[in-house]
């Protein structure tokens, strides 16, 4: 069937492309303009049309993100006609694609829990999804790294790994830092030795960096860095984009690392500022890193992480005053509730950092938003930081309702920048896509996947981008006015990369010694979907 | 023969077709037990958003032990491989760990991972005598039940009980081990016992390393717990009859429903094996069975045994995890109970079952 988007202003940021015009669609891909008469044609007229959005790093799947419902019920409650960000995976899926989101990636995936995952992911209607195959903190790798075996050693088992998750890339979290907190370490840093191997956390990022590049994961190391949320955590991530020296990564939730030290003799009592100018120019000056921001908003929610060194450590910051650390096969995870007081002095900093973090950025393609949801706020937020973003009076009114520490300590109030809608592309569209390594999406030219949101312009922009006037998926109508009129359920992305078989039989033979099964218990197999088919290869670069 | 109504042998079509009818009249359904394969509970719960069911699963009561004490308090914990890699010191409480044939794995050799590395591993019970085959130092119990003993353990750690205690001894053997791990069984502790076993491990965290290890129950509660709250955003007792899920232990209880009255069709779940409840034979039901005799309900149909006659997504014990059970006696003619499941929600749905309007909860910022 021939489609027509007719009349609408399209942007397409990577094709230059910011004018009224149509945009054609056949067989769910979107083609040149066609000289056929169109068998449907959906009116644009007075509408902005872009690129479904694109989601890097939200935390939708997976065993900890069951483990905060179980420890909130009260968040995840549904009530009548009210999605909740936080409840079953359906809410997730509607409240994506109402946004004109339509593809989402899980970034925390640990191989020993990928099939119940998987099968999660499965759950969330509507969109494309895909997970990231989190490694640093296992055993069979740090063996690997500490005998010093060969750097095709390394790569081979993430390989193994990325293939039996079906993972869409790979993620390291505090690398080691898990490993440290089980031998009571509470503080670790990227030079700190994870006590039982004698190796840093430099050496282990330094092994998984290569491993992704040798195997040509489209998606660069996903990086979350140590001292997460700590003043002068500016200084971690910094050093981690030196210890990349030059090879492709990207920063998780940035803003939370984004907290210079007041007193850098006392880092941990003297508070922070804003270090959003220091990341802003070290990406400048390094074309090789993205990051993606972690904006926090207001309300309470529930911090989810594998990091469980950094949740133990802020376990008293509870509230409600309950919190679950568990110590996994690998990193296992932590859950801490948190409420970001709304007009808190803390919470209202962290906010205009994150905002300052973007409006500073030398490139919109390689800031991408998100609020590392549950962790900075839900993402149903997007909306509303974009019409901040897009608005600078709009954004001074907002931010004169905060505590003045906020305008102080971070540089937010001065900046003039607001966001274009074609920048808003990059930021959210044809960025993340590009991060992902998904040349099929985030843009509009001929051949790409007829993935695509029609918003109503209005110039309040929080109201446009919270209920698209309609948005497509693979070219048929999911979402009218922001009601999902059909419940589509996507696919799931991974990675098409091969294991070697000799890897496979030594790692097979470690995980029986280890868990008393072997590594067909570890797979994900099609099997696990009856009557369906639910994954969608994607190719390695190359 | 695979299906029955009525105790008297039919074909399948006709049997689904007769569970069919049994469900679409119901007012009040509930489907339980749920003791299966991911696929299969994950249909289960589509079934029920879809007729508007409640669910309960036959590990209804332990599992809600386990529950009630994370979402009053938050837990410490970790994982049989992990207590086996780096465990200096298991307490096993109560006599369920006894049984479960974790411990005889955990007395074979010492931590291996770790800073504990290379240290023997102590095995210690309080609230059950050990097993005497196995090399342990056993605890007195307490004449008012492993509760209080878990109680007074947590208050000995914290040192806010002085002078002798017959569980003083215990209380520094925790405090000075590197990786305690503690043992349980949250249907033997209750939700109260397991909520303060959760309170002493966190205190211990505080100057050492220590992890609760929960024993999972035998009918796939912790799988079916994952199901539900990634199907629901709540745990696995939850209602439909509203058109949303809502989530009620006490209330979702299906013994408890039962015995009020307030059911008028089930359907039971149990590919696996579960002990069947009475009232499969008193309320009109749908019985799906991994090995049905024909007279456990009004309608009784055989399904494959998952992990068995077909690869399954499984509750794995060793691991602590969902895992992929490659089948041991494949059967072409598996007959999984997911797919009836599917074939009953086709027959039952009405085109308009999802909400036609969702307002967003908001979020500000």
């Amino acid at each position: 069937m021939l489609t027509r988007i007719a009349g609408g202003r399209v942007v397409d940021p990577t094709a230059g492309r910011d004018a009224i015009g149509d945009v054609w669609i056949e067989d769910g891909r979107i083609v040149a303009p066609s000289d056929r008469a169109p068998d449907r044609t959906i009116d644009a007229a007075g509408c902005i049309v872009m690129a479904g959005g694109v989601e890097v790093h939200s935390h939708i799947a997976g065993g900890n993100v069951v483990l905060a419902r179980l420890l909130l019920p009260e968040l995840g409650i549904s009530e009548p006609d009210a999605p909740n960000p936080h409840g079953s995976g359906r809410d997730v899926g509607l409240l994506y694609a109402r946004m004109g989101y339509t593809t989402a990636v899980e970034p925390a995936m640990p191989p020993v829990n990928a099939l119940a995952t998987q099968l999660e992911l499965a759950e969330i209607p509507l969109l494309d999804r895909g997970g990231l195959c989190v490694m640093g903190n296992d055993d069979q790798l740090l063996q690997l790294l500490r005998d010093r075996e060969s750097a095709d050693a390394v790569r081979d088992l993430v390989a193994l790994n990325v293939a039996t998750s079906r993972a869409l890339g790979v993620k390291v979290i505090n690398a080691g830092g898990a490993d440290a907190f089980k031998d009571g370490a509470v503080r670790f840093s990227l030079d700190d030795e994870v006590p039982a191997y004698g190796l840093t956390s430099r050496k282990i990022l330094d092994g998984l960096l290569d491993a992704v590049e040798a195997l040509k994961v489209p998606h660069p190391l996903h990086v979350h860095c140590s001292n997460l949320g700590l003043p002068g955590a500016d200084d971690s991530l910094i050093e981690t984009l030196e210890a990349a020296e030059g090879r492709r990564i990207h920063f998780a939730h940035a803003q939370f690392y984004a907290y210079a030290a007041v007193d850098k003799d006392n880092p941990l009592t003297g508070g922070f500022m804003s270090a959003a100018p220091r990341i802003a120019e070290a990406l400048a000056r390094h074309p090789n890193a993205t990051l993606d921001i972690g904006q926090v908003v207001f309300g309470q929610t529930a911090t989810i992480s594998l990091d469980i060194l950094r949740q133990f450590s802020g376990r008293k910051a509870a509230t409600p005053r309950k919190w679950i650390v568990n110590a996994g096969d690998a990193e296992g995870g932590g859950i801490v509730p948190f409420r970001y007081r709304d007009r808190g002095p803390t919470s209202s900093l962290q906010f205009a950092i994150g905002l300052e973090m973007m409006l500073l950025s030398p490139d919109p393609e390689r800031t991408i938003l998100t609020t590392d949801h549950p962790n900075g706020g839900p993402f149903t937020a997007y909306p509303r930081i974009l019409h901040l973003l897009m608005d600078k009076e709009a954004r001074d009114r907002e931010v004169a309702a905060h505590p003045k520490v906020a305008a102080e300590r971070s540089g937010l109030a001065a900046i003039e920048r607001e966001y274009t809608v074609s920048e808003v592309a990059q930021l959210t569209r044809s960025g993340p896509a590009k991060l992902l390594g998904l040349a099929d999406r985030g843009h509009l030219r001929p051949g790409a996947r007829a993935d695509i949101a029609v918003y109503r312009d209005q110039p309040d922009r929080t109201a446009m981008f919270a209920r698209a006037h309609w948005v497509l998926k693979d070219g048929a109508v999911i979402v009218e006015d922001g009601e999902v009129v059909s419940w589509t359920r996507g696919r799931t992305l991974s990675l098409a990369v091969e294991a070697d078989a000799g890897m496979a039989r030594r790692t097979d033979s470690y995980l029986q010694g280890r868990f008393g099964a072997g590594l067909s218990t570890f797979t994900v197999p099609d099997a696990a979907f009856p009557d369906r088919e639910v994954f969608e290869a994607v190719a390695c670069r190359t | 023969m695979t299906a029955w109504i009525d105790g008297q042998a039919v074909e399948r079509d006709e049997a689904v077709a007769a569970a069919a009818a049994l469900l679409a009249g119901a007012h009040s359904p509930v489907i339980a037990g749920l003791c299966a394969e991911a696929a299969a509970v994950q249909a289960a719960f589509d079934l029920a958003r879809a007729i508007g069911a409640s669910l309960d699963p036959a590990s209804g009561a332990a599992l809600y032990a386990d529950l009630g004490a994370l979402a009053a308090g938050g837990a410490m914990a970790t994982t049989p491989a992990e207590a086996r890699g780096r465990a200096d010191l298991v307490l096993a409480l109560g006599a369920a760990p006894w049984t479960s044939g974790l411990l005889p794995d955990l007395a074979v050799d010492g931590p291996v991972r770790g800073r504990a590395a290379g240290r023997p591993r102590t095995l210690l019970a309080l609230g059950a005598p050990g097993d005497g085959a196995l090399q342990h130092v056993a605890y007195p119990a307490g004449e008012s039940g492993l509760p209080a003993d878990i109680g007074l353990l947590r208050g000995l750690v914290a040192g806010r009980i002085a002078g002798p205690h017959p569980l003083a001894d215990l209380a520094t053997r925790l405090r000075d081990a590197l990786y305690g791990v503690i043992v349980y069984d949250p249907a033997e502790t209750g939700a109260l016992g397991a909520e303060m076993l959760n309170g002493l491990v966190k205190d211990l965290n505080e100057t050492t390393r220590c992890f609760a290890l929960p024993l999972g129950d035998s009918h796939q509660g912790r799988a079916v717990a994952q199901v539900a709250a990634w199907s629901t955003g709540q745990g696995p007792r939850v209602g439909f009859g509203r058109g949303f899920p809502e989530h009620d232990p006490w209330r979702f209880d299906a013994a408890r429903q039962v015995e009020a009255g307030e059911v008028d069709a089930a359907l039971w779940l149990a590919p696996l094996p579960a002990a069947l409840p009475s009232w499969t034979r008193t309320v009109p039901t749908v019985a799906l069975l991994g090995a049905p005799k024909g007279d456990e309900a009004q309608v009784v149909i055989g399904v494959g045994v998952p992990g068995e006659a077909f690869g399954a997504a499984l509750w794995h014990p060793r691991r602590a995890a969902i895992a992929w059970h490659e089948a041991t006696a494949p059967q072409s003619e598996a007959h999984p109970a997911a797919a009836i499941l599917a074939d009953l929600q086709a027959r039952l749905s009405s085109p308009a079952k999802h909400p036609a309007k969702n307002p967003e909860r908001s979020a500000s910022c």
